[in-house]
Parts: structure tokens; sequence; C-alpha cells
């Protein structure tokens, strides 16, 4: 196999696996999960003084 | 028994460095500036000459600063997003001091000429063994807290970290091969080493890193910041999470390849420049994504933007990624690299990078963390937020804007020839055209240093006023 076909063979492998990513972050199956991940930084309470005091 | 609170020592210690390296390695870009207009300034002293002072500056302002704020951010965001304490706590302490130590090494030796003479990583072979001890322990504290996290998923923040912290161990080890001369049975200047590589391949592998440097340390590290302290300010989680997770495997994978734009038109095989502006300009799509992302997440929250100056710092920073990632494929195009190569341009490119994108979002999540870390509701002075917010912007797009075109100028005036092939202009001829642009850099330069000073006021009037935090509670109902 000489180093065209090789660069061939890697450049569509790429491809497959870029749309393959693609395909993984859009699809309606992981919506859900992705929309629950973007609130991660939510979860927490926020640290300021105020609203500790609001528990103490 | 289970942790019940975070630990922000750390992460303080690493937050008040971050201001403090920011300063010194901003005060030696001035003296860098000014003796670029003044070369006789620092009468002569060799430690202080221009040589020995630019590494220093660019190893404090990447390293020391850039350094420092990651390390905070990181391990503040590992922390809250996983609901956790930090794995290996002692670990953690010493990455500080280790941190510190490779710091100070690094600002005692380069002025005393002691180098690799490899751009970023110019440090002696026994600094670079101990950034390796220092850069491993990292690696356990973060990953050993993402493995005992109690959230299922990882949150995107933390992928870009945990890329970074990876491929920097990668770029380090490989590029900082090097053979100490004491093995050769010298004993005077035991400190001294030769990189493993030689000729063109010292070169590829040097830029490889050089450009990682920037694509993994100062850009997808920053990235993670931008994902986790964009949403917070604005109150809104981020745009699109599923666009973050394609933006984090194109970006990353892309960057890899991007190094040989730095030496186009050298003995560099001719496919590899090739190869190195293609990927170049195929990083402008995940770079664009990803501050469009961020940006959109301000979307039905505009109005922020007017009242809030840390809101400010961190788009404008945006911005700036932007501008600087349409720039930076366009200047690896080959033909226009022949003009820009080796030019101011380059320079002005870089800090509208380093300036525009790393330090603002740094000082926009430093102004959202440090209040947080001190008990305190929001920093002392919203209204000295505003000025600083001003004067790094104007410096910024001072700074830039002379060194287009004097870059340009400079390409230009470099290439003329006369018909009969002669050039047109003398080097000096050329030296005397930059020195007005070099005028307005160091005055651009000055007011964003102007700038980092309010913050160290800012800072200061703070932490004075507030409370050492050591008992921010972990959440103990989990969902999700």
């Amino acid at each position: 196999m000489d180093s065209g076909t090789l660069s061939g063979i890697i450049t569509v492998a790429f491809i497959v696996v870029f749309i393959g990513i693609v395909w993984w972050a859009f699809s309606t199956r992981n919506k859900q999960r992705f929309e629950e991940d973007a609130r991660l930084p939510f979860e927490d309470d926020d640290d300021l003084p105020a609203k500790q005091g609001d528990k103490q | 028994m289970e942790a019940t609170t975070y630990n922000y020592k750390v992460v303080r210690q690493f937050a008040i460095m971050t201001v403090v390296w920011g300063i010194v390695g901003m005060l030696v870009g001035l003296i860098l500036a000014s003796q670029l207009i003044w070369p006789d300034l620092t009468f002569g002293i060799e430690w202080l000459s221009y040589g020995r002072l630019r590494p220093l500056h660019t190893n404090a302002v990447i390293f020391a600063f850039g350094g420092s704020a990651m390390f905070a951010v990181s391990y503040y965001i590992v922390q809250r997003t996983c609901q956790v304490r930090l794995w290996a706590e002692k670990l953690a302490a010493f990455t500080f001091w280790g941190w510190t130590a490779v710091i100070v090494l690094a600002a005692v030796t380069l002025p005393l000429g002691i180098t690799t003479s490899k751009e970023y990583a110019e440090l002696e072979w026994p600094i670079d063994l101990l950034i390796t001890v220092v850069w491993v322990s990292y690696a356990l504290v973060f990953f050993g807290t993402i493995i005992k996290r109690k959230t299922k998923h990882i949150y995107v923040s933390n992928w870009f970290f945990g890329a970074y912290i990876l491929v920097i161990a990668l770029l380090h080890l490989v590029n900082s091969a090097e053979l100490p001369w004491i093995l050769g049975g010298s004993t005077s200047a035991w400190y001294k080493s030769y990189s493993a590589y030689a000729g063109v391949q010292d070169a590829m592998v040097q830029w490889w890193y050089g450009h990682n440097a920037v694509g993994f340390f100062l850009t997808t590290a920053f990235l993670g910041m931008m994902y986790y302290f964009i949403p917070k300010q604005a109150g809104r989680p981020i745009y699109s999470y599923r666009l973050s997770v394609v933006h984090f495997w194109s970006l990353n994978f892309i960057y890899m390849w991007a190094g040989p734009h730095h030496l186009q038109y050298t003995a560099l095989p001719d496919w590899a420049q090739s190869l190195g502006m293609v990927f170049s300009l195929m990083l402008l799509a995940p770079s664009w994504g990803g501050m469009m992302n961020g940006i959109m997440t301000l979307s039905g929250a505009w109005h922020k933007l007017r009242t809030d100056p840390i809101l400010k710092f961190m788009v404008t920073a945006l911005s700036f990624y932007g501008m600087s990632t349409f720039e930076g494929p366009m200047m690896s195009i080959k033909t226009v690299n022949a003009l820009s190569h080796y030019t101011e341009w380059t320079i002005g490119h870089v800090h509208s990078g380093a300036l525009g994108w790393v330090a603002m979002i740094t000082i926009g999540s430093m102004y959202y963390l440090i209040p947080r870390l001190f008990g305190r509701e929001s920093m002392y002075s919203t209204k000295l937020i505003e000025w600083h917010f001003w004067f790094s912007t104007i410096g910024v797009v001072l700074y830039i804007a002379s060194m287009w075109i004097a870059g340009v100028a400079q390409g230009l005036m470099w290439r003329a020839a006369n018909p009969d092939g002669t050039l047109t202009y003398s080097f000096a001829q050329v030296v005397a055209t930059m020195h007005p642009f070099y005028g307005i850099r160091l005055a651009g330069g000055a007011l964003f240093f102007g700038g980092m000073l309010m913050m160290a006021y800012n800072v200061w009037q703070t932490v004075r006023a507030g409370r050492v935090v050591n008992d921010a509670p972990i959440p103990q109902a989990v969902h999700a």
C-alpha cells in the first residue's frame, strides 16, 4: 500500500469518527442527558455569603 | 468520615498568586517594550538585557500567571461540578509550593542566562524534572477527584482541563528530552543540557510543542474556564452543551497538527508545511463554534452586559478569542505568512490572544472567584472593575492595532526590491519606521498594566474586609 492510499484511508476514518461524534452529540436519545449535564454548575449552592447566611 | 466542605485553601493560594504573577509578568513586558524604544534603558546590565528578560516575560505570563489561574479554577471547578472535596489534598498543596518553586527558579535562572534556548521551554533540566513531578501530582489530584465524583457525568469544563493536563504532560516530556552535560563528564555548568533532537527535527518538535502550548495551555484550558464561569456569571446554562461536546473533540484533535505553520518556508519538508497550514485553517471551525457557544449563552440576558463589568470582561475575551482565531489561520496561509512571519504582526497576534483572550477571561473569572473564596458577596469596588475593563480593552486595542500596522509595514519594507534586485530599504531604516509604533504599543501595554494594579488594590481591599472561607458546603442530596 502506498502512502497515498494510506492517507486516504486515514482521512476517511477520521471523517467517520467526526460524524460519529456529531451524531452522538446531537441524537435525540442523548438530548436529555446533555441538558442535565449543562445544568451541573447550577446543582450546587452558589457560595455567596448571603445565601449561606440564610441557611444558618 | 466523608468530607462535607470543599478545599478552598489551594484555590485561594493560586488565585492570589495569579494576580501577583500577572503584575510581575506584565511589568517585565513593559520593560521589554521600553527597551525597544530606549535600548540603553537598563544601562547594559547583562541580567536585564532584552534577550534574558524576554523569556522571563513569556514564562511569567504563560506559566506563572496563566498557570496559577488554571490551577485555581480547575481545582475549584472540578470540586464543585463533581460535588466532592479534592482527592489527595497534601499532593494538591504540594502542587502549589512546587509550581511556585518552579516560577522562582525560572525568575533566577533566566536572567542569569541559564537557558536551553527552546522557546517557552527555556528552563534547564533540573527545573524540567521538578515540573514533571509537579505536573504528575496535578494530574493525580485532578483525575483522582474526577474518579471519586458524586455526579453521574463529567462537566464539559473538566473534559477541557483533562485534555490540557494530559497534553501538557506529553508536550513537556517529548520536547524537553535532553542530555545533561554532566553525563558527558563535564562538572562545570552541570545544569547545562542539549536537546535530544537535531536540525529540522529539533525545529519540528519545538514548534509542535510551541503551538500546542498555545493550543492546550492557553486555549483548551481557558475554554474550560469559559464553559464554567460564563454560564455562572450570566446565570444560565451554556447555550448548547451538545455543541461543546463537538467543540471539545474537534478542537483538540485539530490543534495537535497545526505546529508546522511556525516553520513555513524553512527546511521543513513542503508537505509538512502545507499540512500545518491546512490544519490551521480547519481550526477556524471549532474555534468559532466555541466562541459562538459562549456568546450565545447570553441570549436573553444581553442587558446584563450593560451593568456587569465581570460579564463584560468575559464576553470581550470571547470576542478577542474570535478575532485571534480568525487571524491565526489567515496568517498560517503560506502567502500571508511570507509577509507576516518574523514581523511585529506576529507579536500583535500573540497579544490579541494572550491579553485579549487569556488575560481577560482570567481577570473576569478571578473577579467572580475571589469574593467567594473570601466570604464576600462581591469585590470591594465594582466601579473599579469597570475602570479596569476599559483600561484593558483600550490597552489591547492600542497594542494590536499598532503592531498590525508596524508588522505589515515591516514585511512590505523587507521584501521591497529595486529594479536591479537590490533591497530598497536597509534594516536600520525599517527599525526607524517601527519607532512610533513601539511608543503606541508601550502606551497600550501600560494601560493594561495599570488595570492590573487596580485589580491588585481591589483584591487587597476585598481580602482585607473578608474572611477566609473553608466551610463551603458540599451539597448532600445529589440528583442526576
